[in-house]
């Protein structure tokens, strides 16, 4: 004679699991159609299966945009400063940061192939290239240099991150680059004077500048 | 005095240990406990990480919610480890006693599973920083040693250190957890619901 109790206890919680993330997921799928989410469709081009399986209706974003949704993050050829891409909807936001003093924000439009080539202040070019779905390959001109980089896909909560706000009468712009593998590279500006930024926390964008306590936000184009 | 750990729990008598399943009586509940916790972590790291901004039943702020929730797995599990103490009579207790550890027990396991759950849907097994890289090894090791203990309960005649020592560990990566996030959170944010 064994007691049932125990079993009963883990069937519980397992139950209990299944039917949340049941719930997760039909309301992951809702939020595909309705609001602009950008990770349920980079999950449902990725090779695993999990995630759209457990979805009630097949996500179509597969079949619509050749270009999935998501965030690309990675170093330029020379290690000196990080580039992050954001694409949703065939339009794609970048942002080059060194970390110190160099930035760049970019935007443009994706094509189907997956190539892109975005612009941004004072001539500042990024041209690239989506490779299997998986990595950006390309250059970027900015302030006279030329770099080679390549971003490969991110992982929440790897990708690009921007927070503006005014901070004892300073406007304050800062852009983050959260890498795979968790590393950040990220500026601050305070009324145009670019400096290292302190790091956010990437779960929630949680940042403090200047003893201001700012929110950075994933940039969507 | 010592205390046969079975005997506090049970309504009836015990049959006789049957030798045949000596070495499965460990061997089960350690594989189970291994295969939780290896599975949680590879669901974790494979599945994309569905973001921090998805809503859930009702839930206002999950971040907030799920700190109350873990702190709430955290209060019944001190409940168990007191509740533990007397049962084993090292504390004096009321005759319920057993009847608190089983419930407490079950409400702190059955709080914390949605937690998990949106830990491992919205988050996944992540390695950024010492906090979380803890945070996610411990969170999988939990469930597995819980489903441990939950097998072990089953078996008679267990050397009396064993269900102490499971119970601890259980015990100890949940106060490691909930320090690793939940306080964490509150620190970070304040106590907000």
């Amino acid at each position: 004679m064994k007691r049932p109790g125990p079993l009963l206890t883990m069937l519980a919680g397992l139950l209990l699991g299944v039917f949340m993330l049941s719930l997760n997921a039909t309301t992951g799928t809702k939020n595909v159609a309705s609001t602009k989410k950008e990770p349920p469709p980079a999950a449902s081009a990725s090779p695993s299966p999990a995630k759209p399986a457990q979805s009630p209706s097949p996500s179509p974003t597969r079949t619509r945009v050749p270009v999935p949704n998501a965030d690309y993050a990675g170093r330029t050829d020379d290690d000196s400063s990080a580039v992050a891409v954001a694409v949703h909807d065939g339009k794609a936001v970048a942002y080059f940061c060194d970390g110190r003093t160099k930035e760049s924000w970019l935007k443009g439009d994706v094509k189907d192939d997956g190539s892109m080539r975005l612009t941004g202040k004072n001539g500042d070019s990024l041209t690239g290239t989506l490779k299997e779905g998986k990595r950006i390959r390309g250059t970027v001109d900015v302030a006279g240099g030329h770099y080679a980089f390549t971003a490969d896909k991110a992982k929440k909560p790897g990708g690009l991150y921007r927070a503006t706000a005014t901070v004892r009468g300073a406007k304050v712009d800062g852009g983050w680059i959260v890498l795979p593998g968790g590393r950040q590279v990220g500026i601050v500006t305070r009324d145009e004077e670019p400096s290292a930024a302190p790091s956010i926390d990437p779960e929630t964008g949680a940042v403090t500048v200047d003893g201001q306590q700012l929110t950075a936000r994933p940039v969507t184009p | 005095m010592t205390v046969d750990p079975n005997a506090a729990t049970q309504f009836f008598q015990p049959e006789p240990p049957r030798r045949a399943s000596g070495a499965a009586r460990y061997l089960i509940p350690a594989l189970v406990a291994a295969a939780v916790a290896v599975a949680l972590g590879v669901y974790g790291k494979v599945h994309d990480p569905a973001g921090t901004a998805f809503n859930l039943a009702g839930f206002s702020s999950t971040a907030a919610v799920k700190s109350w929730l873990a702190t709430t797995a955290f209060f019944f599990a001190l409940v168990q480890l007191v509740s533990a103490f007397m049962v084993y009579g090292k504390l004096p207790g009321p005759s319920w006693a057993s009847t608190l550890h089983r419930w407490s027990g079950r409400i702190a396991f059955l709080v914390a599973v949605p937690v998990a759950v949106h830990c491992l849907y919205a988050l996944g097994y992540q390695t950024y920083e010492t906090r979380v890289l803890l945070h996610s090894i411990l969170g999988c090791f939990f469930f597995g040693a819980f489903s441990a203990k939950m097998l072990l309960l089953r078996s008679e005649r267990l050397p009396g250190w064993l269900l102490p020592l499971v119970g601890g560990l259980v015990f100890t990566a949940l106060t490691v957890i909930w320090l690793t996030s939940a306080l964490w959170f509150f620190r970070t944010f304040g106590v907000t619901t």
